[in-house]
């Protein structure tokens, strides 16, 4: 039935304190002749329930940023190497790593991409939903099971009882995906990170899913980090939008200015390669070339090569991440400047 | 009926069926099924037109292209080249028609060939259908290169030292090689980068005006389907729900499902997002040996009726469509 596509509700507001800040996040992996610098100087705020979107080519450190708030940069080759990671009052990254496996699943849960990796095909979907609230609630066994098929039925699995039984393979991909949804949000976690969640879904089936992120959001106040390279996706579910290129985070902005007014070259690039879906272009804005090597990674600003709006100073500094206006940041010389005169 | 005249398309497919045999079950208690990939599926490209498929995942696009070019063999159906009958062909008879047709694949790290230099690989089709050889081969491929947009000093380098969009172009000047009218692109951008896939979307359009190639563009990305198709064909487990003219049938999409894919696509604008209206869908992509008597939208379907579960819909046409939109449903047509 045709109903008013639900957006994102107005910002929440971004007073108080934050629920997680991400500051100065550093992670590189070793390879055979270089180390890669996949996460370079990254920091956020995430603020209860708002969602933040995160966006930008792969490669460019979104699913490591994320790896590494829930401690799972797989080590060797990969190394945290700099940056603090604060939640409830501690560093995350300090925490030894069974205080970290308290907090993971139960406090911040994550999804991904592909849910037949993180399911277990060997156990049951009842088995692997019980398994959770057991370890982190300490529910009984009998309780367990109410509460699976509670969560089962919430993310719109009908006979929910029934199909505790049945194995991850007797589902189709968007029950996977909903699977996934209802164990990651079983213990209730104030932080959601959904690492590509429909990425791997039909548009119709992907619009069912963010409608019911968007509807346990409105229920329970948790805050999300949501990792797309659907711009689509982005303006239709996110709050606030961080956009990532090369290891480091280029732009910072809610999502309605970001879309009316990009600062950033890159992401006025990204605006204006996409064909749009609502009207007719006669040859789609390209944005020329390819994101450099994270191994061996050129002096000054990293987006240089492509970007129409270079002065000389892009060859020689590095640009910070500065104000632009109203809760606006952008890493470019040439936007800093425009902003502020 | 094998004319060539001009009036013949390029490619025509009539009622073009593949159906997959399964057993599943236990061994004592073995169950048998088949899998209708492709069930009575019938369309036109003419020359220098881009017909796009579009629909759910396992709905039956690449099955369709690859029975067009009997990597899969049809059940049933026909598929004419220029009015010549090519469905079933053994591979040595396909041979001078993959002159005709080529293919482009989705994911640009499979389709080539890990040990080949990139001018052995758009080269092999030139020594395959002696086309060129010796220097002649090798100024060829560089002709080839320059076309995509590939720099020559690549020549003697290997797939693993590029990008996913200049695999991508290596995949195209192979197609190319072989001067074919048809292509048929797989989902050729579904893999690269949002600022990459505009690149390649432009090098297929620019090479459509210079070469007057047609292509089948199978995607799920209605934006970038709505930026290159003239024609886009809508399918649903197998069958054809809609096709028409790709201003036709994004202005009034008529099935119900064509109806409901349009307006699930999330556009990158949060003002016009909140104006836009959204169908929701109930259900789930049924399992693809599910058999249906009717209309195989039936489960899913906001306005079925009875007759929607035994009799399986027509196409008509679009009353408020252009000539050639054409739907299969009671309901709406
Ligand atoms: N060789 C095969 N044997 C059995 N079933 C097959 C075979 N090839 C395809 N199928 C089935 O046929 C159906 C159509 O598959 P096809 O690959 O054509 O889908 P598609 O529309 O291209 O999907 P996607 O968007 O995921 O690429 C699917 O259910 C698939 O599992
Ligand atoms: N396990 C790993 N080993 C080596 N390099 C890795 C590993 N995981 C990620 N990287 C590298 O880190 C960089 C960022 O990757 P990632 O965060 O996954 O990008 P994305 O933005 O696509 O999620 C890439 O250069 C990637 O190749
Ligand atoms: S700093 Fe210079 S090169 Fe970098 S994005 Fe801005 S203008 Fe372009
Ligand atoms: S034929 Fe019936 S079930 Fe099929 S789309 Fe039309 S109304 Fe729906
Ligand atoms: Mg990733
Ligand atoms: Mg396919």
């Amino acid at each position: 039935m045709p109903e008013s596509l639900s957006q994102p509700d107005a910002a929440p507001s971004r007073h108080g304190e934050p629920l997680l800040q991400v500051n100065d996040l550093q992670v590189s992996f070793k390879t055979d002749d270089s180390r890669v610098r996949a996460v370079r100087g990254v920091s956020f705020d995430i603020y209860p329930g708002e969602t933040v979107g995160l966006v930008g080519e792969s490669g460019s450190g979104k699913s490591v940023t994320n790896l590494a708030l829930m401690g799972l940069v797989p080590s060797p080759p990969g190394r945290v190497d700099g940056g603090s990671v604060m939640y409830d009052g501690k560093d995350l990254l300090k925490l030894s790593p069974l205080q970290m496996q308290s907090i993971r699943g139960r406090r911040i849960a994550m999804i991904f991409q592909d849910p037949m990796t993180a399911l277990n095909p060997l156990m049951t979907v009842g088995q692997q939903l019980t398994e959770m609230t057991r370890l982190h609630l300490g529910l009984s066994r009998r309780q367990a099971n109410e509460k699976a098929a509670e969560m089962l039925e919430l993310v719109g699995i009908s006979g929910a009882s029934r199909r505790l039984r049945d194995y991850p393979h007797q589902f189709s991909g968007g029950m996977r995906q909903r699977v996934m949804i209802a164990m990651a949000l079983s213990c209730e976690p104030d932080l959601l990170i959904a690492d590509e969640p429909t990425t791997a879904l039909d548009v119709t089936i992907q619009a069912q899913i963010l409608d019911l992120l968007r509807e346990l959001q409105e229920r329970r106040g948790t805050s999300i980090i949501l990792i797309t390279h659907d711009l689509g996706v982005v303006a239709e579910t996110c709050h606030r939008v961080l956009v990532m290129y090369a290891g480091k985070v280029v732009e910072k902005s809610d999502a309605g200015p970001l879309f009316a007014s990009p600062q950033h070259p890159y992401t006025q690039g990204l605006l204006q390669s996409l064909p749009r879906f609502d009207q007719v272009q006669t040859t789609l804005r390209a944005i020329p070339g390819q994101p450099p090597d994270l191994g061996n990674l050129p002096e000054g600003c990293s987006f240089r090569s492509r970007c129409p709006l270079a002065i000389d100073r892009c060859a020689r500094e590095e640009p910070p991440l500065a104000s632009v206006g109203d809760r606006r940041e952008a890493a470019c010389w040439v936007a800093e400047e425009n902003a502020n005169g | 009926m094998d004319d060539t005249s001009t009036n013949t398309p390029l490619l025509s497919v009539r009622d073009l069926c593949v159906h997959f045999p399964f057993s599943r079950g236990s061994m004592l208690r073995p169950e048998h099924g088949v899998i209708r990939a492709v069930d009575g599926l019938s369309f036109q490209i003419a020359q220098g037109e881009t017909l796009a498929l579009v629909g759910e995942s396992g709905c039956g696009k690449s099955t369709t292209a690859r029975a067009i070019i009997n990597l899969v063999h049809p059940t049933s159906g026909s598929v004419r080249l220029r009015g010549v009958e090519i469905a079933g062909l053994s591979d040595r008879e396909m041979m001078p028609h993959r002159r005709v047709v080529q293919m482009v694949f989705q994911d640009p790290f499979a389709s080539l060939n890990p040990r080949m230099t990139v001018g052995s690989i758009i080269g092999e089709p030139l020594a395959v259908h002696r086309l060129a050889s010796g220097k002649d081969r090798k100024l060829e491929v560089l002709r080839l290169m320059d076309l995509v947009g590939l720099n020559p000093r690549f020549l003697n380098r290997y797939p693993h030292e590029f990008s996913g969009g200049q695999r991508q172009r290596i995949g195209i000047a192979r197609a190319l090689a072989v001067q074919p009218e048809l292509i048929l692109c797989d989902e050729p951008v579904s893999a690269l980068d949002v600022s990459i896939q505009a690149q390649i979307v432009n090098l297929l359009m620019d090479l459509q005006q210079k070469l007057g190639l047609s292509y089948l563009f199978i995607a799920h990305d209605l934006s970038v389907v709505r930026h290159i198709a003239t024609r886009v064909g809508v399918m649903y487990l197998g069958r054809l729900a809609e096709i028409g003219d790709a201003a036709s049938v994004y202005a009034h999409p008529t099935h119900p499902y064509t109806e409901a894919l349009l307006s699930a696509v999330p556009v990158p604008d949060p003002v016009l997002a909140a104006t836009r209206q959204r169908i929701r869908l109930e259900g789930e992509v049924p399992t693809p040996d599910r058999q249906y008597v009717g209309c195989s939208f039936v489960d899913r379907c906001p306005i079925a009726v009875e007759k929607c579960r035994h009799d399986r819909p027509p196409h008509e046409p679009v009353a408020a469509g252009e000539p050639g939109h054409t739907a299969a449903c009671w309901e709406r047509t």
